[in-house]
């Protein structure tokens, strides 16, 4: 007879073998990322650029991305959709504060043809007013919409109010569509796409040949030197309400400036934020859904931007548990900074969070994403065997220590909205 | 290729194992021949709700989740009309935890009061937060019973309203896990850097005893043929208007469908596609419109999704989404069109089946279609569409009398 009840032995993970993407330097100084040991048959293809939101004004830098492909003087954007489409590839662009990232992905066959024409949109878009305008109009009913939205409504109010005194806080506003300039798009285009190329990212099983078209692609650009500025991240605590009498649900975000990995605290931080609410096990969901039954899912995390980063608690309950909810939270954070936690759910928070490494890690795509998550901030991959070694060596007296340290009601912005 | 081999136990356990030297991690994924379409009409959401119980504790093991991150492992689930899949990721030295955890809650579930009465909490603020607190959120709520009349894809998987799950009693819930689950209503893939034969070893050892239960026969109530144009017109605190069209079509696998896959991908799928050239980017009706069809095994739909610009009318819109539909009943389209189309179709399936899990997934639901060979043969049956194929199912489905038409009207403020 099976004897169910007794688990089967588990096995820790012990190491995790980091594989360096090749790296190599165009003439212009833009650099070429490639992991070609794959058998995946699609290819990805990244272009960055030093073009995110922070570095103009308004939405400039989110709409000049979304028209890379609108036209140039030859081709309109049917046409480059057309040549995109029947190359059977997928084009996306994603703008973040920081940068912006236009990615290419199609099957190995094809995806020089699809660099080329990429490439090609990108260096000769001329931005024709009537895309501009029908961009415009899309994007205008696109936020609408998404305003409307309680969760949409907390974050913004959190987020303009704990970077008041930085652009991080200067969000978009529905009355910003209706003061672009075409002139605006080409200035910035000029600057942080002709000038502006960072570096390139290439995921696939490329022969030489055709990674070496790929990167005399790269060279068509010119890289001129990303300046930093030092922004003011001081905030007030503080607590807001934004009221949305039909909903049915309100929408909670609470949390305060804070750090990202390179700050001595972040990486055993980490382990605190993933007790407290990184996982499905963690203090909130197994209070605050598991066993009051208030939420879908509730979860925190630490969000990470260039010079800082922040932490947050977000969820969203059904409105009339809007209070219990806040007192719940406040408990399970009292909970961390009074008692210390068990070894048992310490050691499997520990196993956790390195098995969620492993999972990260597999793969040519994954590992390229681990390289650029760490080369950001100017550090190698020494940065996840140190976070591993340090998981692994973190007690429950630390824990307390940083809950007490960085998790204090009285340092948070509370936002509810609904 | 995929590589894989087959076996099953005695008690009707289908396996699928799929050896994958590049990856350190594991997958075990269940697939339960159980979805929407399977519930009472008197008590919809149930298969949603149960998934969720799934995790509340099984009759061995207190709980799910603990084990499975101890051994570094994650998890998740997900419920549609027409199955409920279940799936773990460990690292590959830990497979037998999965393997422990999933098959004693295939045994029996705890089946707690604590649990219920929880989890139906739980559901109840996802009803709200995906569809209720929303905007557009209740669409498939009210369009689904809009394009079905009598099969039981005319209920969402989230229930037909809230007091369905809240009225769920325990009996039911014991009574529909008696009925669903069990071994020859399974499918396990398991995928990672392993032995075949170790992976027998580990099935039988730990699947072996679970007893067989008959599996039951499926008998839903056709839906009949749809004869005439539907149209229900709603008004919702939205800021714009949204149109939604569906055409009914064939199921997964059966005659046509490859067809109409293709057909809705040449209407709106991408910014060539004939729908987004015409009426947004041309004649400047729309600020968004696409198409895509809902993949479910029994008879689905072909959907148009239409985001009008303000000064467009309805009556202006559909003349011209006519416009192009007709086109394509009319006139046979070019060859580089349709190979345009079946190369997006390559990339989209190479790249939605990278990785061991996106595999272990696909090969269950392959099985479940009648063959995991499937994951490796599709691709051809795409690519044995002809334009005259694509001309003859384009005339089958997109004709009026097999449309229906929610119109979601925002809520004019009176000045």
């Amino acid at each position: 007879m099976m004897n169910r009840t007794i688990a089967p032995e588990t096995k820790t993970v012990k190491h995790i073998d980091f594989q360096s993407p090749e790296i190599d330097t165009l003439s212009n100084k833009v650099d070429v990322y490639s992991m070609r040991k794959t058998d995946d048959e699609t290819v990805r293809v990244d272009f960055v650029f030093d073009a995110g939101s922070l570095k103009t004004s308004k939405i400039i830098a989110q709409l000049t991305g979304e028209l890379l492909f609108s036209g140039s003087a030859d081709k309109t954007s049917d046409e480059i959709e057309e040549k995109i489409d029947g190359l059977g590839a997928f084009t996306g662009v994603e703008v973040s504060t920081e940068k912006s990232t236009i990615s290419a992905i199609g099957l190995r066959e094809h995806i020089v043809a699809i660099t080329q024409t990429v490439v090609d949109a990108i260096i000769n878009v001329n931005f024709n007013p009537k895309e501009i305008n029908q961009l415009l109009q899309s994007k205008k009913k696109q936020m609408a919409i998404s305003l409307e939205k309680v969760s949409t409504q907390a974050r913004r109010a959190f987020l303009s109010d704990l970077f008041k005194n930085s652009p991080y806080g200067d969000l978009t506003q529905l009355e910003d569509y209706d003061q672009i300039e075409q002139s605006h798009l080409i200035e910035f285009h000029k600057d942080k796409y002709l000038s502006g190329l960072q570096y390139i990212a290439v995921v696939g099983a490329l022969n030489d040949e055709d990674l070496n078209k790929i990167k005399e692609l790269g060279n068509q650009f010119s890289k001129e030197e990303v300046t930093t500025i030092d922004y003011d991240y001081s905030y007030t605590p503080n607590n807001i309400h934004v009221e949305k009498e039909q909903a049915l649900q309100t929408a909670i975000r609470v949390g305060r400036v804070l750090f990202n990995k390179q700050h001595e605290d972040f990486i055993k931080f980490s382990v605190v934020n993933t007790i407290l609410g990184g996982y499905f096990g963690s203090r909130l969901m197994t209070s605050i859904r598991e066993d009051k039954g208030y939420t879908y899912g509730i979860g925190s995390g630490v969000a990470q931007l260039l010079e800082t980063g922040y932490f947050f608690i977000s969820t969203e309950v059904g409105k009339e548990f809007k209070d219990l909810t806040l007192e719940a939270i406040q408990e399970e954070i009292n909970l961390l900074q009074t008692e210390e936690v068990s070894e048992t759910e310490l050691t499997l928070v520990k196993n956790y969070i390195i098995g969620q490494i492993l999972e990260q890690s597999d793969g040519a795509q994954a590992m390229m994403d681990r390289f650029i998550a760490v080369e950001t901030y100017g550090m190698d991959f020494s940065y996840y065997d140190d976070f591993i070694k340090q998981v692994n060596e973190i007690t429950p007296k630390e824990v307390k220590e940083l809950a007490n340290l960085y998790l204090n009601w009285e340092d948070f912005i509370v936002v509810s909205a609904g | 290729m995929v590589e894989f081999e087959r076996f099953e136990l005695d008690n009707g356990l289908r396996v699928i194992f799929h050896k994958d030297v590049t990856t350190p991690m594991a997958v075990v994924n269940t697939l339960y021949d159980v979805g929407a379409r399977d519930e009472s009409p008197e008590r919809t959401g149930f298969a949603h709700l149960f998934e969720h119980l799934m995790f509340g504790g099984s009759i061995n093991i207190p709980n799910f989740d603990g084990p499975l991150q101890e051994a570094g492992g994650s998890n998740n689930a997900f419920t549609s009309n027409d199955i409920t899949n279940y799936y773990d990721v460990v690292p590959v030295q830990n497979l037998e935890t999965a393997l422990w955890l999933e098959s004693d809650r295939m045994l029996s579930l705890a089946f707690t009061e604590k649990s219920l009465e929880v989890q139906r909490s739980v559901v109840i603020e996802e009803f709200k937060q995906r569809y209720l607190n929303q905007p557009y959120g209740d669409l498939w709520l009210e369009f689904r019973p809009l394009a079905y009349e009598v099969h039981p894809y005319r209920w969402a998987t989230i229930g037909k309203n809230i007091e369905h799950i809240k009225e769920a009693t325990m009996e039911e819930v014991k009574d529909f896990f008696k009925t669903h689950y069990h071994p020859g209503n399974a499918i396990l893939c398991i995928a990672g850097n392993l032995e075949l034969e170790e992976v027998k070893r580990l099935v039988k050892k730990w699947y072996g005893d679970i007893p067989a239960k008959e599996k039951k026969v499926r008998n839903l109530p056709q839906e009949p043929k749809q004869t005439e144009f539907r149209t229900k017109t709603i008004e919702r605190d939205v800021p714009s208007d949204v149109y939604t069209y569906g055409f009914k079509m064939a199921g997964k696998g059966q005659e046509g469908y490859y067809e109409a896959d293709l057909i809705s991908d040449v209407l709106g799928r991408g910014k060539s596609s004939r729908l987004y050239k015409r009426l947004k980017k041309e004649l400047e009706l729309v600020t968004d419109i696409n198409a895509y069809v809902l993949g479910s095994i029994d008879p689905g739909m072909l959907m148009l999704s239409i985001h009008p610009s303000d000064d467009a009318t309805l009556e202006q819109i559909d003349a011209e989404v006519w416009k192009v539909l007709d086109e394509l009943k009319s006139t046979l389209i070019e060859k580089p069109e349709l190979e345009k189309i079946i190369n997006k179709v390559k990339t989209t399936k190479a790249f939605s089946e990278q990785g061991v899990l996106n595999k272990s997934m696909a090969l269950a639901m392959n099985e479940l279609m009648g063959d995991a060979n499937l994951i490796n043969t599709e691709t051809d049956e795409y690519e044995k569409v002809t334009v005259e194929g694509i001309q003859e199912q384009a005339n089958e489905i997109l004709q009026k009398t097999n449309c229906s038409q929610l119109i979601i009207k925002a809520k004019k403020n009176d000045e």
